[in-house]
C-alpha cells in the first residue's frame, strides 16, 4: 500500500514539474520555445498577444502557421506572405531573424485596434528594425492580425542599356601571390578629417578621395597617440566607408575609439590604404527626393532607385553632415533591408544624433552596394 | 564502421589528441584562441587515443578508445547491478547497457568520448564504494578512490555534478542493511567511512588532475552563456523533446512506469529509484525547473543529454531485474521482442544521426589546409565560417592558427567572451550574440594578425565585405572562398590567460594516464568474496545469491 501511494507520488509529481515547466517555462525553455520578449505562444486574448504571437511564429520560421493566423489571408496567397516576411530577393531580410517585437497601441476599440509594431531583427550586418502599423481584429473570443502586405514590386519588360565604364584587372603574378600585386595601389587622399568627442568615444571623421584613374579598394586607419606618446588605440573605418572607390569618387569614413577621450589625444595618425581592384560603374542608384529634417527626430529621408537593370541584394547609405562653415561634423549610416529592384524607388531613412541636429547644414549622401556573384536572386 | 567518426564532437576530441600525439609534455595548444590550455579539459580520453593514435591512427585509436569505453561500461553495469539485484538481472543489465539509447547517442550522435569514459570508469568504482561503506577495508577504499580518479581524469561532469545520484543510494542501502550478514556495522560507521572516502576521492582528483584545478580557479566560467538546445522545454519544442529525449530513451520509455512501481514496493530498491527519479527530471533539462532548482548558474553551462545517460544507466538494474523475470516466465516469447526492442533502443540514436546529422556539412578541409601551410599563409591568423565541425579537423591538418576554435570553456578572447555566441564559425545559429561576436572580430582583425577567413556559407559575404574584406581566391573548385584583409600584421604570439607551468606539464602528462593504469592493475587484483543478500526482496529468482565480482 505505501509503495502504491509511493509511485502514485512520484508520478504526479514529475506531471506537476512537467506541468510547472511548461506552463512557466525557465528562460532557457522560453529561449527556444518563443521570443527574446520572454513570451511563448499564448491563447490570442488581446491585440498585444496576437502580435506577439505571430511574431514567435515569425522568429521561429513557422510560416505557414503565421500565415494562418492571419485575419485577412484570403487576401494573399502563402507565398505572397512569405515574400513579405523573407524578402522577394536575396537581401539583408532573407539574413535575418526576428529577435523581439515590440507593439505601441494607437487606438483600440472592443473589436479593433490599430498597434505601431516594431520588428527587431538580427541579421548579417548587425539589427535592423523596421516598423508597420498594423490592424488586429477581434473574432469571437480571438484577436488576429491583417497583416499589411507588401507586394514584390512589379517592373514592366524593358531592355536597359548598359554602357557604364568597367575596369579589370590582369594579375601577373602566380596564383600563390594574389594580393601582392606587383602595381603601386591607386593614389588616394584624405580631403578632410575632424576628430570629435562623444560620449561614446572618440570619432574620427573625414573624407577620402580617390585621385587616381583606376578603381581602388580603401580602407582608412587611424591611430591616437597620447600624450606621453603611448599609443591609446588602433582602429579602422570598418563598415563606416564605401571600400569600393572608383576613380574621382570620394567616400565619407567615420572612425569610432571606444573608452576614449579626446583631452588624452596628442596627436592621430592616418593611413589610408587602397589596392587596385577590378571594378564597374553599374549599377548606378540614383538619390532621390533627399529631405533633411531635425525636427521631431533629426534624421535624412530619401529614397534610392537602381537605375540599372540588375538588381542589387544589400545596400549601405552613407550620409557626410557638414556645418554652416562646410566642416564634417558627422557621418552616419544605414543598411538597407530589402534589395532594391530595377526602377523601383526604396525608402530610407539615416539618423543623426539629436545634439548635431540644428548644427546641420547640408549633407552629401552616397551608395556603397554589394551583389554576391552568381548569387540566386 | 567509422560511423562514430561523423558524431559531433569527435572531431574535436581527435583535435586535442592530436595535440597530445605531438605535444604529449605540452598542453598549451596554440592552434585555437590564439593559444589555449588543455588542461582545461580532462584528458584521460583523448591522451588514450593520442597514444593508441601512433599504433592505429588518430581515427582507429579514437574509435578503439570509444569501444573500450562501452566495454568497461558493460563489466561496471554487471558489478554495479550486482549490489542491487540477483546475479542474472545483472547480466541482463549488463547486456542493456551495450543497446542503450544514450549511450547510443553519445557514441553516433554527439561523439562524447570523455562522458563515456568517466561514466564506465565511475561506474566500476562504485561496487567498491559499496564495499567499504557497509564493510570498511583499505583495499576497496583504495579501489574506489584510484577509479573515481580515473573517472575524474576523463572528465568532470559526474564527480562534481552527478555524484549525488549514484553515491546517496548507496549510502541509504548500506545503511539500510548496515545489520545484514555476519559482518554488522552501524549508520554512524557508514557515514564517516562516506565522509573519508569523499575526503580522499576529492584530494585524489585535485592531485591526478590538479592544473585542471588551478586552471578552473583562476579562470572560473565567466563567459556569457551559450544557448544549449538540451536546457529547452521538450513539450514546447518538440523537435528538441524528439532529439534528447525520445530518441535517447527509445523503448527504455516502455519500462519507466515499471522502473517507479517495483522502486516503490521494494525497500531495497527505493533508494535507487529516488536516484533515477531525481536524475530523469533533471535529464529533461528546461522541461522542469528541477535542473535550474538544483544546479542553478551551472545550469546556463551544463548540457543535460548527459544526465539522461546517468539516468538511464541508473535505471539498468531494475531495467535487468524486469528482464529476467519476463524470459523466466516467457522464455523465448520474450526475449524475441527484448531483443527487438534493444536493437531498436540502440539503432534509433544512429538513424536520428542519419536523418538529422549534426556534422551534415560535406567538405574536404585537405585543400584549405594545403593552402594555408604554403607560401607563409600560416604567418597569418584565421578563421572559418560556415565549416561546422570541420574546423577541428582543419586544425589537425594544418600549421595555421585560428582565433577560433570548438572548446569555449578555454577561450579567453575579448571578442569572444562576452556575447554569449558559439563559434564563430557557426555565428549565425547564434542571434545575436554570434554576429556580435563575429563583428568584433572583424572589427579586431588588425589585432590578432587575422588576414584569412575561409568562407563555405555565403551566407556571410554581405558582412565581409561591407567590413573591408575582399574575396582573393577559391579552393577546391569554389567550395571554399578564401576572404582577406589588407594591411594586417603579420600575427604575433598573444597569450591570453596564463600557460601552464613545466611541473604541471609534467603532472599532466604523467598522472592521468598513470592513475588509469594504476586504476586497472588494481581493478585486477581479486578481492575477497562476500555474501551479501540481494534478491530476497526484489524476487527475481531463487537461485543463489551470491555477489560475486566479475574481474576479481
Amino acid at each position: 500500500m505505501k509503495g502504491t501511494f509511493l509511485a502514485i507520488a512520484v508520478a504526479a509529481a514529475t506531471v506537476i514539474l512537467i506541468a510547472v515547466g511548461t506552463i512557466w517555462p525557465i528562460p532557457s525553455a522560453v529561449y527556444f520555445a518563443g521570443s527574446g520578449n520572454g513570451n511563448i505562444l499564448r491563447s490570442p486574448s488581446t491585440p498585444e498577444i496576437a502580435i506577439q504571437n505571430l511574431g514567435i511564429r515569425i522568429r521561429q520560421h513557422q510560416l505557414p502557421a503565421a500565415y494562418k493566423s492571419l485575419a485577412n489571408k484570403a487576401e494573399f496567397t502563402q507565398l505572397a506572405f512569405d515574400e513579405d516576411i523573407d524578402g522577394f530577393y536575396t537581401s539583408l531580410r532573407t539574413q535575418a531573424t526576428l529577435e523581439t517585437v515590440s507593439a505601441q497601441p494607437l487606438h483600440e476599440s472592443a473589436d479593433q485596434a490599430d498597434v505601431r509594431v516594431t520588428f527587431h531583427w538580427s541579421t548579417v550586418l548587425g539589427p535592423y528594425n523596421e516598423t508597420r502599423n498594423i490592424h488586429v481584429v477581434r473574432n469571437g473570443n480571438n484577436w488576429q492580425v491583417d497583416w499589411p502586405l507588401v507586394t514584390r514590386p512589379s517592373v514592366p519588360p524593358q531592355v536597359i542599356p548598359v554602357n557604364y565604364l568597367r575596369w579589370d584587372v590582369i594579375y601577373s603574378g602566380a596564383r600563390d601571390e594574389w594580393g601582392s600585386q606587383n602595381v603601386a595601389g591607386p593614389n588616394v587622399r584624405i580631403v578632410d578629417m575632424r576628430p570629435v568627442n562623444r560620449a561614446e568615444g572618440v570619432y574620427v571623421l573625414g573624407e577620402l578621395l580617390n585621385d587616381d584613374v583606376v578603381p581602388a579598394w580603401v580602407d582608412v586607419r587611424a591611430t591616437l597617440v597620447g600624450k606621453d606618446g603611448r599609443i591609446l588605440g588602433s582602429e579602422d573605418s570598418f563598415e563606416m566607408i564605401s571600400h569600393r572607390l572608383l576613380p574621382k569618387q570620394v567616400t565619407p569614413f567615420r572612425i569610432h575609439f571606444p573608452d576614449v577621450d579626446l583631452s588624452q589625444v596628442a596627436s592621430i595618425r592616418m593611413h589610408p590604404e587602397s589596392i587596385l581592384i577590378s571594378a564597374s560603374a553599374d549599377p548606378v542608384i540614383a538619390i532621390l527626393n533627399q529631405k533633411y529634417s531635425a525636427l521631431p527626430t533629426a534624421s535624412l529621408s530619401g529614397q534610392l532607385s537602381d537605375q540599372s537593370g540588375q538588381i542589387v541584394n544589400f545596400t549601405h547609405v552613407l550620409t557626410t553632415f557638414y556645418d554652416a562653415n562646410g566642416n564634417v561634423i558627422w557621418v552616419s549610416g544605414r543598411f538597407i533591408g530589402r534589395a532594391l529592384a530595377p526602377q523601383v524607388p526604396v525608402n530610407f531613412t539615416v539618423p543623426v544624433p539629436e545634439d548635431l541636429a540644428q548644427k546641420i547644414r547640408s549633407e552629401r549622401t552616397i551608395v556603397a552596394a554589394y551583389s554576391p556573384k552568381g548569387v540566386a536572386l | 564502421m567509422k560511423l562514430p567518426l561523423k558524431s559531433y564532437d569527435t572531431n574535436q576530441q581527435i583535435f586535442f589528441a592530436a595535440h597530445y600525439m605531438h605535444h604529449w609534455w605540452n598542453p598549451w595548444n596554440v592552434k585555437w584562441f590564439t593559444g589555449f590550455s588543455q588542461t582545461t579539459y580532462p584528458p584521460l580520453p583523448q591522451q588514450w587515443t593520442a597514444l593508441l593514435g601512433h599504433i592505429f591512427g588518430l581515427q582507429y585509436g579514437y574509435m578503439l578508445v570509444q569501444f573500450v569505453a562501452i566495454a568497461l561500461l558493460a563489466v561496471g553495469m554487471y558489478r554495479y547491478a550486482g549490489i542491487w539485484v540477483n546475479e542474472r538481472a545483472a547480466s541482463y543489465a549488463s547486456l542493456a547497457v551495450v543497446l542503450l539509447g544514450s549511450e547510443s547517442f553519445l557514441v553516433y550522435n554527439a561523439g562524447q568520448l570523455a562522458t563515456t569514459w568517466e561514466a564506465a570508469l565511475y561506474v566500476l568504482a562504485l561496487p567498491f564504494l559499496y564495499e567499504w561503506l557497509r564493510y570498511g577495508g583499505w583495499r576497496p577504499l583504495i579501489k574506489a578512490v584510484v577509479l573515481f580518479a580515473a573517472a575524474g581524469s576523463a572528465h568532470d561532469v559526474i564527480v562534481i555534478f552527478g555524484t549525488a545520484f549514484f553515491t546517496f543510494p548507496l549510502i541509504a542501502l548500506a545503511i539500510m542493511e548496515r545489520n545484514e550478514g555476519d559482518e554488522k556495522t552501524t549508520s554512524g560507521a557508514v557515514i564517516a567511512r562516506a565522509v573519508a572516502i569523499a575526503i580522499a576521492t576529492a584530494v585524489a582528483i585535485a592531485v591526478v588532475i590538479l592544473p585542471y584545478w588551478i586552471a578552473l580557479f583562476r579562470y572560473p566560467v565567466t563567459q556569457a552563456p551559450i544557448p544549449h538546445a538540451s536546457r529547452a522545454n521538450f513539450l514546447l519544442t518538440p523537435f528538441w523533446g524528439m532529439n534528447y529525449f525520445i530518441v535517447p530513451w527509445g523503448a527504455l520509455m516502455l519500462a519507466l512506469p515499471f522502473i517507479i512501481w517495483r522502486g516503490a514496493h521494494n525497500r531495497r530498491l527505493l533508494p535507487l529509484m529516488l536516484g533515477f527519479w531525481v536524475c530523469f527530471l533533471v535529464g529533461l533539462g528546461g522541461t522542469t525547473p528541477v535542473a535550474l532548482w538544483l544546479f542553478r548558474r551551472a545550469f546556463y553551462v551544463l548540457t543535460f543529454e548527459r544526465f539522461t545517460y546517468y539516468a538511464e544507466i541508473l535505471s539498468l538494474p531494475i531495467l535487468g531485474l524486469l528482464m529476467s523475470e519476463l524470459v523466466a516466465r516467457f522464455r523465448m516469447k520474450a526475449v524475441v521482442p527484448l531483443a527487438v526492442l534493444g536493437a531498436i533502443t540502440c539503432g534509433l540514436p544512429i538513424a536520428w544521426a542519419n536523418y538529422q546529422p549534426t556534422n551534415s556539412i560535406n567538405l574536404r578541409v585537405g585543400p584549405v589546409a594545403q593552402w594555408l601551410n604554403r607560401g607563409g599563409h600560416d604567418n597569418y591568423r584565421y578563421f572559418t565560417l560556415g565549416f561546422g565541425n570541420n574546423i577541428s579537423r582543419l586544425g589537425v591538418e594544418t600549421d595555421a592558427e585560428s582565433v577560433d576554435g570548438e572548446w569555449y570553456s578555454d577561450r579567453r578572447l575579448p571578442e569572444l567572451m562576452k556575447f554569449g555566441g558559439g563559434s564563430l564559425d557557426n555565428s549565425k545559429y547564434f542571434h545575436p550574440g554570434g554576429m556580435e561576436a563575429l563583428q568584433a572580430m572583424l572589427r579586431h582583425a588588425d589585432r590578432y594578425g587575422l588576414k584569412w577567413i575561409f568562407v563555405h556559407d555565403p551566407w556571410y559575404d554581405p558582412a565581409l565585405h561591407f567590413a573591408g574584406w575582399r574575396l582573393v581566391d577559391q579552393i577546391d573548385y569554389g567550395a571554399v572562398q578564401v576572404w582577406s584583409k589588407e594591411g594586417v600584421p603579420p600575427a604575433h604570439p598573444m597569450v591570453f590567460g596564463v600557460e601552464p607551468t613545466h611541473w604541471q606539464d609534467m603532472m599532466w602528462g604523467i598522472l592521468p594516464v598513470g592513475n588509469s593504469i594504476l586504476a586497472l592493475l588494481l581493478f585486477l587484483i581479486p578481492d575477497k568474496r562476500r555474501l551479501v543478500r540481494t534478491g530476497e526482496d526484489t524476487g527475481a529468482t531463487d537461485e543463489p545469491l551470491v555477489h560475486e565480482r566479475l574481474a576479481s
